[in-house]
């Protein structure tokens, strides 16, 4: 099995209008997202996790970051292992945090 | 199946919607009504924090235990942020921080009889909000947004009514609350009997609501259904609702929700009584009702309750349509007619005694009866009057009442169903 690393990508967060979750909606997201990990739990190996804000290291300097004139900021990652591509994309296709307006960037993590 | 219990969810159906109205409930009482808004963002905030870390980490040993923990630190976070910008000395404040962290030590002997009896507070804020200053309306909104946990869209859409309407009866309602001294939380136990009433009739509301809407979609009127059910069960496992109306108000809700799954053709149509697969009739359900109604038959109170439960018994018992005993039933709603004087009493009343004695007599419990006005406005009226014409062999005024209670069908299902009952007769 090769490893792949998923990076989640949205827009910086708008101050667009967003409706809250009712309970009603998070039980449903919630059952989703255990129903997606039930049926990928071989291939989820770390679910990584939501990231926050850092800083972005030069060897010049010391910033705070992501920049913000990127398009999209990474928010999140995880770790998925699968046969092929294929497969590790289909993972992330089919995962719940995957909704309109985000991308997720599937990398094959070499191991030499 | 194999299914790894680290992944798969263990939480009980519900539980979000249903926590939010425990912790609203706890919290609110713990820092006053006067601080709902908080309480609210921070009980919304604790349940996202939730999802998403249940979500990577599996679930924590005590969900509900978590979320009150996560919640009340946000809410303690807040009232702080509050106190700092506003300065607001109020001199409780320190004291509702006092009561917050107290409650927080898992070692508190408080926290511990919380986990133990989860829906006492819950079962309190319903008597709060069951208050005569507040509208019924508004009561009945307040009761699904903070104890239901359901929000003001989802609201509307069961309740048929706009969402900005609902907004405005919770806030209302808020309003109302808010201003309560806080002691007020504390009814003493000569304050909460009187207000059983007003609790049992938004409860029946809630259910009816479902029940009786003939628009929406079935899973979406069972919720509100199930809800009505979920409290008044909360209710009768505490002193304070051990009354025998109780009891006939659970026994008339099960009768009922029995019946629902055959009111409805495949299709999706309605069905005459007559015409239901009386074999869809949910029979555990119609065991607990008359469990219930064992339950209820003590005191020397018949309550519309008592009433009510004692005519879905009779049609829940029933083999058939005609075995029915249609002498009972129109006792029962003689009773309720005296009781809670309603055109729609006398009516069913009319019905039932038609059944009985034949149309004739149903039809002369009518004649000498002014309907009101909003009878008049629905279908029910002329549907009733139409039917019983014609079984005495009216036909040319039966033929009127038709074409009247077809024009005031509320919904096309309703429709269908008046024309097929007269289906050849004219």
């Amino acid at each position: 099995m090769k490893k792949y690393l998923c990076i989640m990508r949205s827009k910086p967060a708008n101050n667009e209008k967003c409706e809250a979750p009712s309970p009603t909606d998070m039980e449903a997201m919630f059952a989703k997202f255990n129903a997606w990990k039930e049926e990928f739990k071989d291939n989820i190996i770390d679910m990584g996790g939501k990231l926050a804000d850092g800083k972005v290291v030069t060897s010049e300097k010391v910033i705070d970051g992501p920049f913000a004139e990127t398009n999209e900021i990474a928010g999140g990652f995880m770790i998925v292992a699968a046969e092929d591509i294929e497969k590790a994309v289909l993972v992330a296709q089919k995962s719940p945090g995957v909704y309109p307006g985000s991308s997720v960037e599937v990398r094959e993590i070499n191991q030499p | 199946m194999t299914s790894s219990a680290t992944t798969v969810s263990s939480l009980a159906e519900n539980f979000f919607r249903h926590e939010y109205g425990r912790l609203v409930s706890s919290l609110s009482r713990r820092v006053g009504l006067a601080y709902m808004e908080q309480v609210e963002d921070s009980v919304q905030s604790a349940l996202v924090k939730g999802l998403e870390s249940w979500t990577l980490n599996g679930l924590p040993d005590n969900p509900a235990a978590w979320l009150y923990k996560v919640a009340s630190n946000h809410l303690l976070e807040r009232l702080r942020q509050n106190n700092n910008q506003q300065r607001i000395l109020s001199g409780n404040t320190e004291d509702i921080f006092e009561f917050l962290i107290g409650r927080n030590s898992p070692s508190n002997p408080v926290q511990q009889k919380l986990s133990d009896e989860p829906d006492c507070d819950l079962l309190r804020l319903l008597f709060v909000c069951c208050n005569d200053d507040v509208p019924q309306e508004s009561q009945l909104v307040f009761a699904l947004k903070a104890l239901c946990g359901f929000n003001v869209i989802e609201i509307s859409k069961r309740i048929f009514s706009s969402e900005e309407n609902v907004y405005k009866r919770y806030s209302r309602a808020k309003k109302i609350l808010q201003k309560l001294p806080t002691e007020s939380w504390d009814l003493s136990a000569s304050e909460y009997h009187p207000r059983l009433p007003n609790v049992h009739k938004v409860i029946y509301l809630l259910f009816t609501e479902g029940y009786l809407s003939a628009n929406g979609q079935h899973t979406i009127r069972l919720d509100l259904c199930l809800e009505a059910i979920r409290l008044a069960t909360v209710l009768s496992d505490y002193t304070i609702g051990q009354y025998p109306e109780t009891y006939a108000l659970l026994a008339l809700m099960h009768l009922h929700l029995a019946r629902m799954t055959g009111r409805q053709s495949q299709s999706g149509g309605l069905l005459l009584l007559e015409e239901q697969d009386r074999s869809l009739w949910d029979k555990s359900l119609i065991a607990e009702g008359i469990r219930w109604i064992e339950m209820s038959a003590t005191g020397d109170n018949f309550s519309r309750y008592h009433a009510e439960a004692g005519v879905a018994a009779e049609h829940c018992l029933a083999s058939n349509y005609q075995d029915t005993r249609w002498q009972q039933i129109a006792s029962c709603y003689e009773i309720l007619e005296k009781k809670l004087p309603s055109a729609i009493h006398r009516l069913n009343r009319a019905i039932a005694v038609a059944e009985w004695k034949g149309p004739k007599a149903g039809l002369e419990i009518l004649i000498e009866f002014e309907p009101p006005s909003w009878l008049l406005g629905s279908h029910l009226w002329f549907a009733v009057l139409a039917d019983l014409h014609r079984r005495c062999g009216n036909f040319i005024k039966a033929r009127g009442y038709y074409d009247h209670a077809i024009g005031l069908a509320p919904t096309n299902g309703v429709r269908q169903l008046i024309k097929r009952r007269f289906d050849s007769s004219f």
